[in-house]
């Protein structure tokens, strides 16, 4: 486009936004506020799989060894099971070791336990895996492998919690494209319903255009550059907006945001997912404008043959 | 310059608006196109700058055919043709020079160069200080001035005005219809749409007259019979 096209453009949508600023106004906060309500998905998202990594770091397999298994054999066991790809650590708890832990966990109780043999807990291995091998499914195929062993009588870990806390991270994914989806449509149509108020408004200058040979290209540029304006201004304050929530948050429920990530602090967006809601902004502005322009086209060719 | 090759225009359900049109119009010339209201004389105008198409038949314009034209061929055509209404068609919210220049930005032109060219033509044709007022300010002739200047400022090699006089009293007409042969005068082709046969009368070269549809005459000046091609 020739500069001084651009110009002209420019100018079309300076005075636009000026003739319809609240107009303009009320699209850009709705804009912000599907956005939001996207990004505080994301931000939830970004935040769980965090705990779970955390999480994730805390649970530990464990493998109870036959009572037969010699101290050596079990010496030979971790070895081979350490040198495993998906191993982070393994330790070795004697039934002694066992019988002390138990004990000390029972506290002022453990006088219960007088008169019981003290090779009566079984030997076990603590397992951590590294963290590419935390997820679930493959948790599962390790613990399968480990319940082959011979040596080994029983495995546990703590399935359930993984199990769900999986579940939670699933849910808040698929509630971000489907809240934030059914937020974008709402967006969708209001950005829609803005061009087509705009072009109700501007329909003389519309049809003059037309007369006087501008290209359909030319007339269609200011409606989409002003959605992408509305789009990327929207998306611009719900960053904000979910900065300022997360800030709240942080200072306002420490306990709460330490319960949730205890290792590490929250996290807010990286620049990635910044760059994405952005991206998603200025898509649904252009989007928004684009659709409702063709339909206004149609509408207006079809009643110009029928004058 | 112009040619129509058995033009139909067909609106839905059956209303035949034109039928079977065949004739030339050469550069240069100054055309009259009358017939009462319905005789077809708006639908004959908006089909040779692609507002429409024919139903049948093929129109051509400065050898180009219209039927083959993608939306940017519409476009280039409609830069080649000044357009003139009978209301106006000038947009309320920008002054005078500004509507006369819109239609040179829209070819690629500046700013500047568009508004320096509309100051021109206004002081051309007597609308030196009403720059910057807007146009429901002016007088209805005035505001025809305008429009006329609008359609030239691309230097058109064809001018088509529907009923230009239609809204203005008859000096003013008369002095619209001055400038209208002085633009012919420039080598431009006109094609006016009119049902005041004293201006035919007054100022008519070739004479091209619709009844309902069909090409009824085709005069031209001192000819005493029907020529209809």
């Amino acid at each position: 486009m020739k500069l001084s096209l651009l110009g002209f453009v420019l100018r079309r949508v300076g005075n636009s936004l000026h003739q319809l600023l609240w107009s303009h106004v009320l699209t850009t906060v709705t804009m912000a506020v599907a956005l939001f309500v996207f990004g505080a998905f994301l931000l939830l998202q970004i935040n769980l799989q965090q705990l779970l990594k955390g999480w994730g770091e805390q649970i530990q397999i464990t493998a109870y060894l036959i009572k037969e298994l010699s101290a050596a054999d079990a010496e030979n066991l971790r070895q081979r099971l350490g040198s495993l790809p998906d191993v982070a650590a393994i330790r070795y708890t004697s039934p002694a070791q066992a019988w002390r832990d138990f004990q000390s966990a029972l506290g002022t109780q453990s006088g219960l336990l007088e008169g019981l043999p003290r090779d009566l807990l079984p030997a076990s291995f603590e397992i951590t895996l590294k963290p590419t091998y935390r997820d679930e499914p493959v948790v599962e195929d390790f613990t399968e492998r480990l319940r082959k062993e011979n040596a080994i009588a029983s495995v546990e870990y703590p399935k359930e919690w993984v199990q769900r806390l999986s579940l939670i991270v699933l849910a808040v994914q698929w509630a971000k494209w489907i809240f934030g989806g059914l937020m974008f449509l709402a967006t969708f149509i209001i950005v829609g319903s803005t061009v087509k108020l705009a072009l109700v408004a501007r329909r003389d200058e519309f049809e003059i255009m037309q007369l006087v040979g501008a290209s359909e290209e030319l007339i269609q540029a200011p409606f989409v550059i002003e959605g992408m304006i509305q789009g990327l201004t929207g998306a611009v304050l719900s960053v904000a907006a979910l900065w300022g929530a997360f800030v709240l948050v942080q200072g306002e429920m420490p306990t709460l945001a330490a319960f949730l990530a205890p290792r590490s602090a929250p996290q807010f967006l990286d620049e990635w997912n910044i760059l994405l809601v952005l991206a998603i902004g200025l898509l649904l502005g252009a989007a928004g404008s684009l659709f409702s322009l063709r339909r206004f086209i149609q509408t207006w060719k079809a009643s110009a043959s029928a004058s | 310059m112009i040619q129509l090759e058995h033009v139909w225009k067909t609106y839905p359900p059956n209303y035949r608006a034109l039928r079977d049109i065949n004739l030339e119009i050469d550069q240069g010339e100054f055309v009259y196109l009358v017939g009462a209201s319905g005789a077809g004389k708006s639908t004959f105008l908006r089909l040779l700058f692609r507002a429409e198409e024919p139903s049948a038949g093929d129109i051509r314009v400065d050898g180009q055919s219209l039927a083959k034209l993608k939306s940017r061929g519409v476009a280039a055509l409609r830069r080649k043709i000044g357009l003139v209404f009978q209301e106006f068609k000038l947009l309320a919210n920008l002054t005078v020079v500004d509507n006369v220049a819109l239609a040179a930005q829209v070819t690629g032109a500046s700013q500047k160069e568009s508004r320096s060219k509309a100051v021109n033509l206004l002081r051309e044709l007597g609308l030196n200080d009403r720059h910057d007022a807007k146009p429901l300010a002016l007088s209805g002739g005035e505001q025809q001035r305008v429009a006329i200047a609008r359609a030239l400022i691309n230097d058109p090699i064809l001018v088509l005005a529907d009923e230009p006089t239609g809204n203005l009293d008859a000096e003013v007409a008369d002095e619209t219809m001055r400038l209208f042969a002085k633009i012919r005068a420039q080598g431009a082709t006109i094609i006016l749409a009119t049902h005041d046969l004293g201006l035919v009368n007054r100022y008519g070269t070739r004479v091209i007259s619709l009844r309902r549809g069909e090409l009824a005459d085709d005069l031209s000046r001192g000819e005493s019979g029907s020529s209809a091609q």
